[in-house]
């Protein structure tokens, strides 16, 4: 009864005219940035802080969380439409969902991944409702070894089903494992395969390798074909998805939403492990495995579904404990800090108006959000008619300005075309860049947690598996590295090698 | 895979290549780390997850050239069939030129120019089409990050932009 | 024809003049990234971006936050030093780990040459917590653990060579225990690492502080001088016989070679910054309190901390061999 009555202060809250105001501009932002693949939430948000201030505390933080899960909608855009994933954790979107595009399905994916969206993030925050506070201690279960034993099933989920050969795939895995780790120690500050470079000393950025491996190969692969040139059907059947479509589509939503919320409440990676664990969740449980990275409707609303689901569960370690679990939910609490709130234990007692009122406000955001881009699949898919003549220079100018944007420094313009040549020959080769990419984003927190691990453990490699947690998933990972030595599952695999190599 | 024709021995099998560039880069791995020191167990050093993960590079990368010497694998030939192979190279030296010259020249000027090279050089577009769209497009976003977003782009020494 | 192009170039060539000699006058022109080396959400991270926000309005541009964490707060300014340009457009906060790691091991950075010092701010309150459910109630019961478990008390810091390692260390060595250290990137994770019991301590600045006030935490001492005004039943350092107090003041910086016009403008900006009520206001909610020193004396102070750091580090016997 407390809750329900809370729900209606919290609507009370959101629903007066300047809040609704800032909420719609918010979401506004979001889609903006989310669409422009390199722009994050980040710099948007950083850039508006000061902008909020003028207002009260709940329209300023309103705003700022409607740029946030705006920024999320918009995210598989350009993954669905030229397969350049504007982050980490819309790579897996690429896989399916630029295939259905290829084959005239663009308007279903971008459908069901609004649609995905609409309905996880609207099931995140009736259970952020109703048990936020009862969840916080799920974000402090995990310490080092839990995180390590994690970051290594991530790993292992993904080479197993999303590659043919799976010692290529794990071969990937490495590189990726190891270009994350280039640039500073992030214990003992010690330059790492750094070449005496300066522009190295910081690492190499997420989003030059992302755009490079998916945006610029594809280019140059699709340029060099003779035959093939209408790359994107021009035939569209629907716009919308179909009943077939939902159909094949509940379920993974479904099953995407409830991983991707308790994913997401972890602190560090959460959003990313969670679609890609909903993908090979997803090709797991399928009848027809060999459809995936064919242009599965599955293999889209699965993982969209879970990474929304995770945005609304990061808000869970935020508000009850005050731990931001990524930096855009940090920017977050520094709002509220400036705006003289502490969140944390006490803030929802102590503020209930502000915590119901955002909350609601996000309810509203959401619907605010399927409006705003339902619309606008027709006008995406539109695009598409476009010859690939005239469109492929325009994806490589979207990248050049995505990439530079992330950093306002050429030498990543210089990454990504390096990674762009690395990733034509992967291709043409077999090696697939999506284990690299997930590796390069794990890499350095397995390495940072693993070090911190046996400095706890004082060197005992045992604590991995007497911790409960971490022996669960490490038990995972052991069966899903052992299960292609049986025969039975071996011919399992190799069908779904043999729809990737297609 | 199967249409296409293997081999086994010989120098031009793609796969055993593939294994060795990745044999090569585990060696490097190795190497560094061992350079940074590995640490103890008790308190890992910089190179300790570097070292490992270069041993698994390297079981992986000789898992991949057996595989390759025993059940054969494409040539190159055959990879690069029916490609033109040009048009990907035209379209990175195209790049480049243009990250060189994007700071000095401004984002204006540059991307104009790469848009409007790249209709024209690979399957060109007619000119009536390319001229305006590689002024429009770029200028639009231009315009969009700079008054939209508050984002800034080079304008280089002519300041345009 | 020919003479126009040389034209051109000679204008492009004079405009590129004023356009650098107007660099110091006319700037800042766009905005500005401040690199705070801790994780965000943090205390350093908060009170930074509430000094920047007042910072910005005195500028007229915005001041972007930019958290590099990593290496105990110095791989933010490593990478300011390594590749910034100096042109007052990236600034970063110094923490003191910028002075000492240098002395414990090889770095890429000389915190003598590699930056220009702007401006000293604030400094921090520390505090060592240990979870609410925990076994600890008091620092002697930490002590007593550790004498019958030696290496068994784990606490984390947030990082190798921060003051917290350092001084929780120096206490060890005094009361004849042994600890150990697990070094992560900043408060955020401190607080998650000892909220979930991963490990025994937690040795921070105020970041712990909602979660003391709500009771999940417990706090076991703090490092101030006198008793902090918010925990009176906290005992100091001093109070249980260590003779020593641990601030970690710190200001900002930029790369080697800015303009004395530049450091300047943002000197002023960011004294203007902690002297506002409303900045102090927030900075006490982390019980910090400003502590400003302009760019002479702070560099003065860089030399003074290097030279009693240099001292801590050969005694402890953590300098580098």
């Amino acid at each position: 009864m407390d809750t329900l009555l809370n729900v209606a202060h919290g609507f009370g809250v959101a629903l007066a005219p300047i809040n609704l105001l800032y909420c719609f501009i918010g979401v506004f932002i979001g889609t903006l940035v989310g669409v422009l693949p390199g722009i994050g939430p980040i710099s948007a948000m950083s850039l508006l802080l000061p902008v909020t201030l003028s207002g009260t505390p709940e329209s300023g933080i309103i705003m700022m969380a409607g740029i946030y899960y705006g920024s999320m909608y918009g995210g598989s855009t350009t993954s669905i439409l030229v397969n350049i994933p504007g982050e980490a954790a819309s790579v897996v979107t690429c896989l399916d969902g630029h295939q259905m595009a290829k084959q005239g399905r663009a308007g279903p994916a971008l459908g069901i991944s609004a649609f995905g969206s609409f309905i996880a993030g609207t099931f995140a925050l009736v259970a952020l409702m109703l048990v936020a506070p009862k969840l916080a201690s799920v974000a402090i279960a995990f310490g080092p070894a839990e995180y390590f034993s994690l970051m290594v099933l991530g790993l292992v989920v993904l080479t197993f089903l999303t590659q043919g050969s799976m010692a290529k795939a794990l071969l990937m895995a490495c590189i990726g494992v190891v270009l994350g780790l280039i640039g500073l120690d992030s214990i003992t500050a010690q330059p790492r395969l750094t070449f005496g470079r300066m522009e190295l000393i910081d690492g190499i950025g997420l989003v030059p390798v992302v755009m490079g491996l998916f945006g610029v190969a594809e280019v140059l692969l699709n340029t060099e074909q003779v035959i093939k040139r209408d790359i994107i059907n021009a035939k569209i059947t629907h716009l919308l998805p179909s009943r077939e479509d939902w159909k094949a589509s509940a379920g993974p939503m479904g099953r995407g939403t409830i991983l991707g919320f308790f994913l997401g409440i972890l602190p560090g990676g959460g959003a990313v492990v969670a679609s890609f664990a909903s993908y090979a969740l997803e090709k797991r449980l399928s009848k027809t495995p060999q459809r995936f990275g064919n242009g599965a409707i599955e293999g889209v609303a699965g993982p969209e579904a879970a990474n929304n689901a995770a945005a609304g569960g990061a808000f869970i370690p935020l508000m009850t404990l005050g731990i931001p679990p990524n930096v855009v939910m940090a920017l977050l609490l520094g709002a509220f800090v400036i705006h003289g709130l502490q969140p944390g234990p006490l803030m929802i007692t102590q503020n209930p108006g502000l915590f119901w009122g955002i909350i609601a406000s996000m309810y509203i955001g959401n619907l605010m959000l399927l409006v705003l881009n339902l619309p606008m699949i027709g006008m995406w898919v539109q695009l598409l008619k476009l010859p690939y003549n005239i469109l492929f220079p325009l994806i490589i100018l979207f990248t050049i300005i995505g990439v530079y944007c992330s950093s306002n420094n050429v030498f990543d313009v210089y990454v990504m075309i390096a990674f762009g040549v690395i990733g034509y020959f992967m291709r043409k080769l077999g090696y697939e860049p999506a284990p690299l990419v997930l590796a390069f984003v794990l890499g350095p927190m397995m390495e940072n947690n693993l070090r911190k691990s046996l400095i706890l453990s004082q060197g005992d490699l045992s604590t991995f598996v007497t911790r409960p947690i971490s022996a669960v998933c490490l038990a995972f990972a052991v069966v899903l590295l052992v299960a292609p030595l049986l025969p039975a599952l071996r011919r399992k695999r190799e069908m779904v090698a043999l729809d990737e190599g297609a | 895979m199967s249409d296409q024709p293997s081999v086994r021995f010989k120098l031009n099998n793609s796969e055993l290549w593939g294994g060795l560039i990745g044999l090569a880069l585990g060696i490097f791995v190795i190497r560094s780390g061992l350079k940074l020191k590995l640490g103890t167990i008790h308190d890992p050093g910089s190179g300790f997850v570097l070292f490992y993960t270069g041993i698994l590079m390297c079981v992986f990368a000789a898992a991949i050239i057996v595989a390759s010497l025993t059940e054969g694998g494409p040539t190159f030939g055959t990879r690069w069939k029916d490609a033109r192979w040009t048009k990907p190279v035209i379209v990175i030296v195209c790049l480049t030129v243009f990250a060189v010259a994007l700071e000095w020249a401004g984002f204006l000027l540059s991307s104009i120019t790469l848009v409007l090279l790249l209709m024209r050089l690979i399957d060109p577009v007619r000119w009536p089409l390319a001229v305006p769209i590689s002024i429009l497009v770029p200028t639009g976003m231009w315009w969009l990050l700079k008054h939209g977003l508050g984002i800034l782009l080079p304008s280089g020494i002519f300041g345009i932009g | 024809m020919f003479q126009r192009s040389h034209l051109k170039i000679a204008l492009a060539a004079a405009a590129m003049l004023v356009s650098a000699a107007a660099g110091a006058q006319d700037y800042p022109t766009k905005p500005i990234t401040l690199i705070v080396p801790w994780p965000a959400g943090g205390s350093t991270d908060i009170s930074m971006r509430a000094i920047a926000e007042r910072a910005s309005k005195e500028l007229g541009q915005p001041i972007a936050v930019d958290n590099k964490a990593g290496g105990g707060g110095t791989v933010g300014p490593a990478t300011m030093a390594a590749s910034a340009k100096p042109d007052g457009y990236t600034i970063a906060q110094i923490p003191i780990t910028v002075f000492r790691l240098p002395l414990m091991q090889e770095v890429s950075w000389d915190p003598a040459k590699d930056f220009s010092y702007i401006v000293h701010l604030t400094g921090y309150t520390f505090g060592v917590t240990t979870s609410a459910e925990g076994p600890f109630k008091t620092w002697k019961d930490v002590i007593d653990y550790a004498k019958a478990n030696p290496g068994k008390v784990t606490y984390a810091t947030p990082g190798t060579g921060t003051s917290l390692h350092v001084g929780m260390e120096q206490i060890a060595a005094m009361a004849g225990i042994k600890l150990t250290q697990v070094p992560f990137k900043g408060g955020a994770e401190t607080n998650a690492a000892v909220l979930g019991q991963h490990t025994m301590l937690q040795a921070d600045s105020t970041g712990w502080k909602p979660l003391v006030d709500a009771g999940k935490l417990r706090l076991l001492m703090v490092w101030t001088a006198v008793r902090s005004p918010n925990y009176p039943d906290a005992p100091t350092l001093k109070e249980l016989g260590y003779p020593m107090v641990y601030d970690s003041p710190f200001g900002i910086a930029g790369p080697k070679g800015m303009d004395p016009k530049i450091v300047a403008k943002l000197h002023d900006a960011f004294k203007k910054a902690v002297e506002d009520p409303a900045v102090i206001a927030t900075l006490a909610k982390y019980d910090m309190v400003p502590n400003y020193k302009n760019t002479e004396d702070y560099k003065k102070f860089v030399v003074e901390v290097t030279d009693s750091e240099r001292k801590v580090i050969d005694s402890l016997g953590l300098a580098k061999k």
